[in-house]
């Protein structure tokens, strides 16, 4: 098997190849987001032309701009470095032409090398300048299926380094970083690592979770799909400090190209030596394999995760044992996520004194976050710790059509949801959510514009809850059955007064429950019921819905008789048809408001219960979007 | 094809599966990604090569969304459940689609040629709110836009 120094040289040339290329290099972001925006088509046809055009092309990962994706970096013989963003497959054959010739200013994002007239440089943009980029330090620069390239910017040179520690000062490294898990639980990594090192049973285990199931969070999707060798490596420096043996990486379904790159990336290192016995001369003994999931939430706690691998349904189980003691097949293992594992990764190549300097007191580093909802810039970035919500907010452009900021959903169906006045100066790091009776979570932040509503929120949730309890705990499984009934009835009109009393002794009964699932179940419920009380009282007591959204509460009636009016009526005649509400439907809809947006002038939503009184203006952006 | 000759097919299918050693899923996974969906006497054959009880077996592949136990439809949409989605009317998406074609969430058109399946978000979120068309995305959707989009699929 090859040597570390054998296989650096031969990544130094792959590396030196794509920062320094022979002629113009076209590199195509290939990641779920980009392929749903069309980036393979793009790529296919940058291929066709590239023989006649003289240039080559080469696929990266997600450099985290959902935003601006399909995106192309064209890198230059001369060391100029532009990123493009949407060049859809129509664009391409006249932005082929003109980018390797020269610069492309109507698609040009940024500059990234070199320079090019009245394009900003990509590290100048609001979105850019707020970022430290160590975890994602190869995102969108790698082709992550490339392990040559991934050594040739730095890779596995931490895991040899790692190995000249003793195990004892590594570890003691990793826990004086102040590295937690990135996943949400935020326990230290360092001494999660000493109890398996510990341990006494073997052989010893890890697995990585990469079960990323929060709705809005990608954080883990974007390390796998852009740079597969620093899980591997994170895996590496823990299997040395633990004396684990074999991992494994319970991934989620929902990510083919993340489990098709990690098994790429796992074949690779083990063709070469990196894993599978004596890595890279170092006399770790280690090699790790991907367990694909099949749709469970709930497996994303550690002991759910742990029976799954064991051949069980997926269900969370009653600690102590803890995994350290009794994990996958009953031996000693020790469980991390993704971003996690790729942080000790980071750690060791910035260094300790690097690391240190950036984040806050009991936070070093950075965490990635990924952002949705109602923002102009849909995507991933990596910001220090510490950031405030309303500076990341800024960053990302701040809530679309300069509508207000209403709320943040953190972190999932589990964390919580927080309104702009508290969330906005919030510090992002664990503890100031957790002072408010929330958690950060693992890194998704959905944002919410004033014309959202907190009661449909609910229904969502509930919905979710209740889908993805295990069904161990009855106090998780009724407890969330129940809450679906209320938020139902509430959002169909048949909402009590006393309801709110009932949730929060639902509320009570759910901190029986065994694992996080059901403790926190009611937390976004909780947090609502406190920030918002006006809003349910509407629903509950008025039995109107103000942002106009619950379904029971709204119904539609023809208020005008334009042409666009026959055209809704072909796509959704229900209420069209009578003139009017339909009795025997009960003025509900069946396909979703398709008349509104089709003839918003002619249909009008109105409250139910209050007769033809328009509860709100309709918002321009929606007529944009009809048709 | 008789029953003796599926059954050595799909112990082909899971031959390198071995009993404890956190093989289920995959076992699982080989037989669904043959066949489509994981035939109910392939639970006997996966609870064979793994030594556990075919109820044990029967029992993951029902806990499991992904996993299913019918013949997929022609076309599977997976309407995506998350919260970027519901923001921009996922749920009025949802009732397009369960209108349009005439059955509920987890079901098929009766001549099985158009299905709807409840996803779980993959942080495709720009193009919010969508649905995966045998998992190729389509987004930025209205509900009149996904009437249309079904009216085409049934065709």
């Amino acid at each position: 098997m090859p040597t570390y120094d054998e296989l650096k040289v031969v990544g130094d040339a792959a590396w030196t190849a794509v920062e320094k290329p022979a002629r113009p290099l076209f590199v195509v972001s290939i990641n779920t987001s980009s392929i749903a925006a069309g980036a393979r088509e793009t790529y296919a046809a940058l291929e066709a032309l590239a023989a006649s055009g003289g240039f080559d092309v080469m696929q990266t990962g997600d450099d985290g701009m959902s935003w601006a994706e399909p995106i192309v970096q064209v890198r230059k013989p001369d060391g100029q470095h532009i990123l493009y963003g949407g060049v859809t497959q129509d664009k391409v054959a006249d932005f082929a032409v003109a980018a390797a010739a020269g610069v492309v200013a109507n698609l040009a994002i940024g500059v990234i090398g070199g320079a090019a007239d009245g394009i900003p440089k990509l590290w100048d943009l609001d979105w850019a300048k707020m970022q430290v980029r160590w975890l994602m330090h190869n995102c969108g620069v790698i082709d992550p299926e490339n392990l040559e390239q991934y050594i040739g910017r730095g890779g596995y040179a931490q895991f040899v380094a790692a190995t000249q520690m003793s195990r004892d000062d590594l570890i003691e490294l990793v826990k004086g970083s102040t590295l937690r898990g990135h996943s949400g639980s935020f326990f230290s990594t360092g001494t999660k690592w000493s109890f398996l090192k510990d341990a006494t049973a073997e052989p010893k285990y890890l697995v990585c979770n990469a079960d990323e199931g929060d709705p809005g969070a990608w954080v883990n999707r974007v390390i796998m799909e852009s740079d597969p060798h620093s899980l591997i490596e994170g895996l590496l420096i823990g299997a040395y400090a633990t004396g684990a043996t074999h991992g494994w990486i319970y991934l989620r379904d929902e990510y083919p190209l993340a489990i098709e790159r990690m098994n790429k990336a796992i074949s690779d290192c083990l063709e070469r030596g990196i894993l599978g016995g004596d890595a890279l001369g170092t006399g770790v003994n280690f090699t790790c394999e991907v367990v694909r999931g099949a749709g469970a939430y709930v497996c994303g706690d550690e002991t759910g995760l742990i029976s799954s691998i064991n051949d069980e349904r997926g269900m969370p189980r009653i600690k102590p044992p803890f995994p350290a003691q009794s994990g996958v097949l009953g031996k000693p293992t020790n469980v991390n996520n993704v971003e996690t594992y790729a942080c000790v990764t980071a750690l060791m190549r910035v260094g300790a004194d690097t690391y240190s300097t950036v984040g806050t007191e009991a936070n070093r580093g950075t965490k990635m976050f990924t952002v949705s909802g109602d923002v102009g810039r849909t995507g991933c970035v990596e910001v220090p710790f510490g950031m405030t919500v309303d500076e990341l907010l800024a960053g990302i452009g701040g809530i679309n059509d300069g509508l207000a900021f209403k709320a943040l959903q953190q972190g999932g169906p589990l964390s919580g949801l927080l309104p702009a006045a508290v969330a906005g100066p919030l510090r992002l790091e664990p503890e100031p959510f957790r002072e408010l009776g929330t958690g950060m979570g693992g890194g998704g932040l959905i944002f919410l514009d004033d014309r959202r509503c907190v009661v449909d929120l609910n229904v969502m949730m509930a919905h979710f809850l209740e889908d993805e309890s295990c069904g161990r705990c009855t106090t998780c499984r009724i407890g969330n059955q129940r809450m679906v009934e209320i938020f139902e009835r509430t959002s169909r009109g048949e909402g009590r007064g006393e309801d709110v009393a009932h949730l929060k002794s639902l509320d009570a009964s759910f901190q029986y429950s065994n694992c996080f699932h059901g403790t926190l179940s009611p937390t976004i419920m909780r947090n609502t019921l406190q920030h918002f009380r006006e809003e349910y009282d509407i629903h509950l007591n008025e039995h109107r819905c103000p942002a106009q959204v619950c379904e029971g509460l709204v119904k539609y009636v023809v208020v005008g008789n334009s042409p666009a009016l026959a055209e809704a009526a072909a796509i959704c005649p229900d209420h069209i048809a009578a003139k009017g509400v339909q009795p025997n439907m009960d003025g509900r809809c069946s396909r979703g408001g398709a008349c509104v947006e089709v003839a918003p002038d002619d249909v009008a939503v109105v409250d139910r219960f209050d007769g033809l009184i328009p509860l709100r203006e309709i918002a321009p952006a929606d007529v944009a979007r009809a048709g | 094809m008789p029953d003796n000759e599926a059954t050595l097919e799909i112990q082909h299918l899971i031959r390198e599966f071995k009993p404890a050693d956190g093989d289920l899923m995959g076992a699982l996974h080989a037989v669904q990604h043959h066949y489509g969906y994981v035939p109910k006497m392939a639970l006997k054959v996966v609870a064979r090569q793994l030594r556990l009880s075919e109820a044990k077996v029967y029992g993951a592949a029902t806990f499991y969304s992904e996993f299913r136990l019918t013949p997929p439809p022609e076309t599977l949409i997976g309407w995506c459940s998350g919260l970027a989605c519901r923001l921009e009317n996922g749920h009025g998406i949802r009732k397009a689609l369960e209108t349009e074609l005439g059955v509920g969430m987890g079901e098929n058109t009766a001549d099985n040629k158009v299905g709807l399946h409840f996803a779980q978000c993959n942080g495709t979120c720009e193009y919010a709110p969508q649905v995966w068309v045998n998992g190729r995305v389509v987004g930025s959707l209205t509900a009149a836009s996904t009437v249309k989009l079904v009216r085409e699929l049934k065709k």
